[in-house]
């Protein structure tokens, strides 16, 4: 149960600036962002001991009526209304940080899987709740330009029974499965994005820029031509959409295509087997929960 | 060589992809995620294989000359599959910068690959980029 109290925990502070100040629940201060979100919120903190699977339809929600708002501000074109694609788009143009949207897609998954009947265990509502809350601090300053929201650390609700021994034990395997997925999850994101997590983005960038400057100048000494790269980029789409309408070619891009598309199908596939493991770990768990409490 | 050792294909994928990607400037907005997924699902590397090539230390002292000069030792089939990864990247964002052409082009050079397989790659990354392009744009 949420502890109660008499008043907000935020005040308005001077420039704008908010502060948490006491308990009542963890999102106050996202009802002067955004109410639905924060009526989302409230309501996800409220179920998270008592119906762990509706946290995670509120969050998931909350989480797709933030993408559609940060969708509507941030973004231009034909944005697939899926939560998955929404995030994607936000996250390539550079909208969403990295670890946000880590964040999201980890409610998007276990709220999808609550959907579908998968169990939420209680510990991983409340990690999700957490994360949750990290985002809504975020959120806030990213819909109002300027603003300043300062965080307090997050108050887990009490559970509205106090828990057993036993139960207290499985949660912590619980737990300590949900960090060995996401550290699993992690590791496969770090395989798959352009740099290291160690790496000097910024530096090495510098570095290869100067690097392809200086080839450009020694292929310009050499006699290659100064190349006006408009003029090439259109010959070659011109060239290639001659080439693929060529009886020779079209055959090669369309196999091309089969190809590349199994090849990203096995790799999705192997992606999707690993979440379904993830998932039937975690049940296995929850099986054990229900058992010691029958 | 900066260390003496030939760069495997993992570090020879990043090193090309990413100096793609940077020419674009837009770097790592649009191409990021695609590196990677092109590196397991096309040219066949493993997570782990990908994580160690991007190892800060393992690859800061590899340059863009060690790149093509790796990339020159590669088999031919091998080689053209880089290729095609790395004008999918160029591709990805729909526009073309002085730095790409030229980057695209050295690369050609180091493989000494004909205009026409060239060509062939560019459809293939086309074919691939027009798969991973992301839905909309940027405002």
């Amino acid at each position: 149960m949420l502890r109660e109290c008499s008043s907000d925990r935020f005040d308005v502070a001077t420039a704008g600036e908010l502060s948490m100040t006491k308990q009542e629940t963890n999102f106050k201060f996202l009802e002067r962002f955004d109410k639905r979100v924060a009526e989302l919120a409230k309501q996800a903190e409220e179920y998270v001991h008592t119906d762990p699977d509706s946290c995670m339809f509120k969050l998931r929600l909350m989480v797709e009526t933030m993408a559609k708002k940060l969708t509507s501000l941030q973004m231009r074109g034909d944005i697939s209304k899926d939560l998955g694609s929404m995030l994607g788009a936000l996250e390539r143009s550079g909208t969403i940080p990295r670890r946000q949207a880590d964040s999201m897609h980890a409610i998007r998954r276990d709220g999808n899987a609550a959907v579908h009947g998968s169990a939420t265990p209680p510990p991983t509502a409340m990690r999700r709740l957490k994360e949750a809350y990290k985002i809504s601090g975020w959120f806030c300053k990213i819909i109002k330009r300027g603003s300043k929201v300062k965080l307090e650390e997050f108050v887990p609700p009490d559970p509205p029974t106090p828990l057993d021994n036993a139960t207290i034990g499985l949660h912590g395997r619980i737990d300590a499965l949900e960090e060995s997925i996401e550290q699993r999850r992690n590791e496969t994101r770090e395989s798959l994005v352009m740099f290291g997590p160690d790496e000097d983005v910024v530096q090495v960038t510098r570095r290869i820029k100067e690097e392809l400057e200086a080839l450009d100048k020694v292929a310009a000494a050499a006699g290659e031509p100064v190349i006006d790269a408009e003029f090439v980029a259109l010959v070659m789409a011109m060239d290639l959409e001659q080439i693929e309408e060529d009886p020779r070619h079209g055959g090669d891009s369309r196999k091309a295509r089969r190809v590349a598309e199994k090849q990203l199908d096995e790799i999705k596939q192997h992606l999707a087997d690993r979440e379904r493991e993830f998932l039937e770990e975690r049940t296995m768990l929850m099986k054990q929960r229900d058992t010691m409490q029958t | 060589m900066t260390d003496g050792e030939t760069p495997n294909l993992a570090t020879l994928w990043f090193l090309a992809a990413r100096a793609m990607a940077i020419a674009g400037e837009d770097m790592p907005v649009v191409q990021e995620a695609a590196t990677g997924l092109y590196a397991q699902a096309i040219l066949g590397l493993s997570e782990e294989e990908c994580k160690r090539a991007k190892d800060a230390d393992h690859i800061i002292n590899k340059t863009l000359i060690d790149c093509l000069s790796g990339l020159r030792n590669l088999p031919t089939e091998l080689a053209e599959k880089v290729i095609t990864g790395v004008m999918m990247i160029s591709y990805a964002d729909r526009s073309m910068r002085p730095l790409e052409v030229r980057w695209a082009s050295m690369l050609a050079s180091a493989i000494e690959i004909t205009p026409d397989d060239f060509q062939r790659c560019c459809v293939n990354a086309r074919v691939i980029a027009s798969m991973l392009r992301p839905q909309g744009s940027s405002a």
